[in-house]
């Protein structure tokens, strides 16, 4: 193969993924509490395929974990693997989220 | 109909299962209706796999008359081993699945889905989309309707299609919060490539097409790449399992790109432009993450109820979903009949599934998911064989080694013989 690898950022490839976001209705939140007393695995990091929870840095940070739901593709993967419950997932109101178009 | 009752039945969900119940019912005169929580039937929904002909048929005969229902019929099969810097490839040619109904044909589905839920509003039934349901409207402990914001539906029947997150089935209390290792995760991306371009890459002419189920190099992590071709996209995709991640601290985006940048993958998409990036949640526990299928009032089809399957050369979601739609849809016409909507009634729609090819064929590999958990398939067997082949190939000036000989040093050096054993024989049973 001559072309070189390359990487595609989860930011630029979801560019191309249609959302709307519901700026009234967060259809997902996280205790962080729980996840600073008990999680020690994040497997909701590792499992989002949208990249969409991150560890957090510093020490005031509430927990280990911060979500972002602007690129949430509503996979559930999140709500199935956290195992101590911290995930309170829901799907967005009717006409929200995300709208695929060729998948 | 009854003052009571809004309608007959009410559908939550406008996928293949929610769909096929609706147009099912339909035709027959009932008055139904499908709340869709999506802009439209498949907004949702991603596809990685096949749908079966000879399914699609049954529900909506000759449909490939219709251009709009399907992307390109499956004539080859590619089953691809991958390791860093190398792949062997098994294609199968069956131009014998030239033939309608056809074997299996590659959809999108925000074009499938929509296409059945018209086929199911030309029938007479209704379809809301924007609509989400939150809650039901229960009498006692019977389901008589369903609630979306403030407003309340009232239906003598209802039918869970919600897909795989099962909130709804939680929550009429047929089902228990998931399992992590009974699900995995499927990313995909598709990919835009003129026609002409497919037809010579792939060797193909008209509507055939192929698929390309791709394993190994993910990192050790058990799943495995899907490849398919539509009329004029290319759909490119990885499942992985999705409880190993974090055990290996790996991000499932990662593995992907990774994947994506090996040879073999970058051939297959070369010139193609990425078009959408999409994921989904897929049930994989098949049998053992089976829901209650009925309720008082109520009954569960497709991933909802966990009629999907991971099989290593079989992946079912969207056949058994067509199916169970289907079968469901001819239950509610019974229960309907008996004018009776508690369990002892609704349990109809089990009886029925039980003889269907769906059900079986969970029972059949209910082994499967849990055999399909070891990661050696993934990482160890594939590297394996590629590791032979470049030892058989590979020129260096020395005398060769005899096939067989050079073929058991090969494998016993790198393989615990015993764990091999124990997969072959779990692999025989399972599968």
């Amino acid at each position: 193969m001559s072309d070189a690898k390359k990487v595609m950022t989860i930011d630029e490839k979801l560019d191309l993924t249609k959302i709307t976001t519901d700026h009234n209705y967060e259809h997902i939140t996280i205790n962080p509490a729980i996840c600073k007393a008990k999680c020690t695995t994040h497997d909701c990091v590792y499992g989002c395929p949208a990249d969409c929870y991150k560890f957090t840095e510093g020490e005031d940070a509430e927990g280990p974990v911060s979500y972002d739901s602007v690129a949430c593709l509503e996979c559930g993967v999140c709500r199935v693997v956290c195992p101590h419950g911290s995930v309170d997932w829901h799907n967005p109101k009717g006409g929200f989220g995300v709208e695929f178009k060729h998948s | 109909m009854s003052e009571e009752y809004d309608f007959d039945v009410a559908i939550v969900g406008a996928g293949p299962a929610g769909c096929a119940a609706a147009l099912v019912l339909a035709q027959a005169g009932i008055e139904v209706v499908v709340l869709e929580r999506g802009q439209y039937p498949g907004a949702k929904n991603v596809s990685g796999a096949a749908i079966y002909g000879p399914v699609l048929n049954n529900l909506v005969p000759n449909y490939w008359e219709d251009k709009e229902s399907f992307e390109r019929h499956l004539t080859t099969k590619k089953i691809t081993m991958m390791s860093e810097a190398r792949s062997m490839t098994i294609d199968v040619d069956l131009r014998d699945f030239n033939q309608t109904p056809y074997n299996g044909i590659t959809v999108l589905r925000p074009k499938f889905d929509r296409w059945l839920s018209e086929k199911a509003e030309a029938a007479g039934a209704m379809i809301l989309p924007d609509t989400m349901v939150e809650d039901f409207v229960w009498k006692d402990k019977q389901i008589v309707g369903v609630k979306s914001g403030e407003e309340e539906l009232r239906a003598k029947l209802v039918i869970i299609a919600e897909g795989t997150n099962r909130i709804l089935t939680e929550k009429a209390k047929l089902a228990k919060h998931p399992h992590a290792h009974h699900y995995a995760v499927a990313m995909k991306e598709t990919y835009e490539l003129p026609k002409k371009q497919i037809e010579e890459r792939f060797h193909v002419t008209g509507t055939e097409g192929i698929s390309n189920e791709i394993l190994g190099h993910s990192r050790g992590i058990p799943g495995g790449g899907f490849f398919y071709t539509n009329e004029n996209t290319l759909s490119f995709g990885l499942i992985l399992n999705a409880k190993s991640l974090a055990e290996k601290k790996l991000k499932a985006t990662e593995v992907f790109e990774d994947f994506k940048n090996h040879s073999y993958i970058r051939k297959l998409l070369k010139d193609a432009k990425m078009i959408e990036y999409s994921a989904h949640m897929i049930p994989k526990g098949g049998f053992k993450n089976l829901s209650k299928l009925y309720g008082n009032g109520v009954i569960v089809v497709g991933d909802a109820a966990g009629m999907a399957l991971n099989a290593g050369l079989y992946m079912e979601g969207m056949n058994f979903a067509l199916e169970s739609g289907r079968i469901a849809g001819e239950a509610a016409k019974k229960i309907l009949e008996s004018n009776n909507y508690t369990k002892k009634s609704t349990k109809i729609y089990k009886n029925e599934l039980k003889k269907s090819f769906a059900y079986q064929d969970l029972k059949t590999f209910k082994r499967a998911a849990k055999f399909l958990e070891n990661e050696r398939i993934f990482a160890h067997y594939p590297e394996l064989i590629n590791g032979l082949f470049y030892r058989l190939l590979k020129n260096n000036g020395k005398p060769r080694e005899k096939i067989t000989r050079a073929a058991i040093k090969h494998i016993i050096t790198r393989t615990k013989i015993l764990k091999a054993i124990k997969d072959v024989i779990g692999g025989l049973t399972s599968l």
